[in-house]
């Protein structure tokens, strides 16, 4: 392949990046993409399978893969790895006593060689609920400052209740340039 | 190249442009996300949601569905023939891309309709595409040759099917839960009892003020409790009765054994039940997992306010979901044998509690 030809093929393509959005059941997937989406989201069943959409933002496309986090259907997660430009980590932080099954998913997700490249956003959700635990707290918890020093990540607290912190979370920097690193390796 | 046949036509999602640029267009979303949130606490009227999917649209979906899996099948049986046939297919590597990509766009296209087929279709549309990726990996290794001199030890190592080493399990079994050194404050609830009763009353008009209680760790004992909280965690229970008023957000019920539970909930998830009876009010559709032995019929509890309470947590209406219970262990489309609806001459009458107040 030529170099015009590949370079078109950056062209063509930079614009979609791809989101993993996973994470224990009950955390709040689903109900944060379809609040960022501005849907209804009065009746929202747990997830059987995954659910995508399709968001402009700034210049890109998102393809927000939103994937059912039931013990059951854990291990279908890994059929989503591949072409991931962003993962996006949410945890339910009024759940203390399943955080440390949260540790051991996201610790387990952070080893998957198809992942290494991507950038990690952990969205601290349900912070509208007293007893919930901060940002800051789930950082320790989750003792994310061990984390491979080449991974870009970020936590963020938000509600996917009162929409406090969703922006902010989607709009950090290296969810987008790391699509367009992606873009380059092809 | 060969330009093959597009995947599916794919429905259309809902694209909504956000311009980060501006924090005035965040502030303006925000806003109307609440206002969302504000005209859905007000209104009852149902949303295009809640409306019952259509059979026709099942039908249309699946057998959409199953022509192109069935292209996509005979295209990777011939590729496959084609090494030894007498006129081989001229680019099988351009034809397996392509392939790829109609799976990829069949993917999305369960994706984009799962949120109204019914459970047992997204497992078995999920469980044929992984079944055809995998063909079409097992045929591109058959067709395409290796490349002569690559290293044979690096690509032994990552095999296709190594989700998690089962060092990572075991150790998972060993280690202590424990999560890191850091020190789990303790939430509002009702732990470690025995044979007792346990009441406690929501009060507080403002649904925020509400935050969510667990219960936990209890044998043989009676809890109640009443008017509206967001969230509740219910874990390792044996030979309770658990009366509760509207949840605003979500029960997780984790370990039961022999207990009575009458909730209604937004959403109700129950894993490793058994033995145990549910009446359930639920706007989405309640599931189990790993769960034996449980029954389900219609919420029936009784207090001073419970109308009020139910209105106000918009649970005032009967849905029937108490009925559509989802298994996620199980996989057909016949009835899952881990739960069933509680015949009517088995079922308590309501359950009534009288001056919660005192
Ligand atoms: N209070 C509060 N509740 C939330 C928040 N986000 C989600 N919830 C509730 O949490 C429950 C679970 O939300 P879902 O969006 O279904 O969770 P999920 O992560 O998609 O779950 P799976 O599909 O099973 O993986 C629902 O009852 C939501 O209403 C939040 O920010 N605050
Ligand atoms: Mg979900």
């Amino acid at each position: 392949m030529g170099l015009l030809s590949i370079i078109r093929k950056i062209k063509r393509k930079e614009k979609e990046m791809r989101i993993l959005m996973v994470g224990l059941d009950n955390s709040g997937k689903t109900t944060i993409v379809l609040k960022i989406n501005g849907e209804d989201t009065s009746v929202i069943s747990p997830t059987l399978g995954f659910n995508i959409k399709t968001m402009a933002y700034n210049k890109y496309t998102l393809n927000i893969w939103d994937v059912g986090g039931q013990r059951t259907i854990r291990s279908y997660w890994r059929n989503y790895f591949e072409q991931t430009d962003g993962l996006v980590w949410v945890v339910d932080s009024s759940d203390l006593r399943r955080l440390d099954d949260c540790k051991f998913e996201l610790d387990n997700l952070l080893k998957e060689e198809r992942l290494s490249g991507a950038s990690l956003l952990i969205l601290a959700n349900k912070q509208d609920i007293q007893g919930a635990l901060s940002p800051d707290e789930i950082t320790k918890v989750l003792n994310l400052e061990a984390m491979d020093k080449t991974r870009h990540w970020r936590i963020v607290g938000c509600s996917a209740y009162t929409g406090d912190g969703l922006l902010e979370g989607f709009d950090w920097r290296p969810l987008d340039e790391r699509a367009v690193t992606t873009m380059i390796a092809l | 190249m060969e330009e093959q046949a597009p995947p599916p036509p794919l429905p259309t999602t809902t694209t909504e442009t956000l311009d980060a640029a501006t924090q005035r267009k965040h502030a303006a979303m925000l806003d109307r996300l609440s206002n969302l949130q504000q005209s859905r606490l007000l209104s009852h009227k149902p949303s295009p949601i809640d409306t019952p999917p259509s059979f026709e649209s099942t039908q249309s979906f699946l057998s959409r569905f199953s022509t192109t899996k069935l292209a996509i099948e005979s295209d990777l049986a011939r590729i496959r023939q084609s090494p030894s046939d007498p006129n081989p297919i001229p680019d099988p590597k351009s034809q397996l891309q392509s392939l790829s990509l109609s799976i990829a766009g069949l993917e999305k296209f369960v994706a984009e309709n799962s949120y109204f087929l019914p459970s047992y279709e997204v497992r078995t549309c999920l469980k044929s595409i992984s079944d055809l990726k995998q063909t079409l990996d097992h045929v591109t290794s058959l067709v395409i040759p290796k490349k002569k001199f690559s290293f044979k030890s690096k690509p032994t190592k990552k095999g296709p099917i190594a989700p998690t080493s089962p060092t990572q399990t075991e150790s998972r079994n060993t280690e202590p839960t424990k999560v890191g050194s850091f020190k789990v404050p303790d939430l509002p609830g009702f732990r470690s009892k025995e044979s007792e009763v346990l009441t406690k009353v929501f009060k507080g008009g403002g649904l925020d003020e509400i935050g969510e209680f667990t219960v936990s760790d209890l044998v043989d004992c009676e809890v109640r409790l009443l008017g509206c909280l967001r969230a509740l965690f219910v874990h390792r229970l044996r030979n309770c009765r658990v009366y509760v008023g509207p949840v605003f957000g979500s029960v997780l019920i984790e370990e039961v054994e022999g207990c009575v539970f009458v909730l209604a909930s937004h959403q109700i998830r129950i894993h490793r039940a058994t033995l145990n009876d549910f009446y359930l009010r639920v706007r989405s559709r309640p599931i189990i997992e790993d769960s034996c032995g449980v029954r389900f019929a219609p919420y029936c509890l009784r207090y001073d306010g419970v109308e009020r309470d139910l209105e106000e947590s918009n649970l005032n209406e009967e849905t029937g979901n108490w009925a559509n219970v989802d298994d996620f262990r199980w996989l057909k489309a016949v009835q899952s044998p881990n739960w069933a609806v509680l015949p009517e001459s088995e079922r308590i009458s309501a359950v009534e509690i009288l001056n919660p107040d005192t």
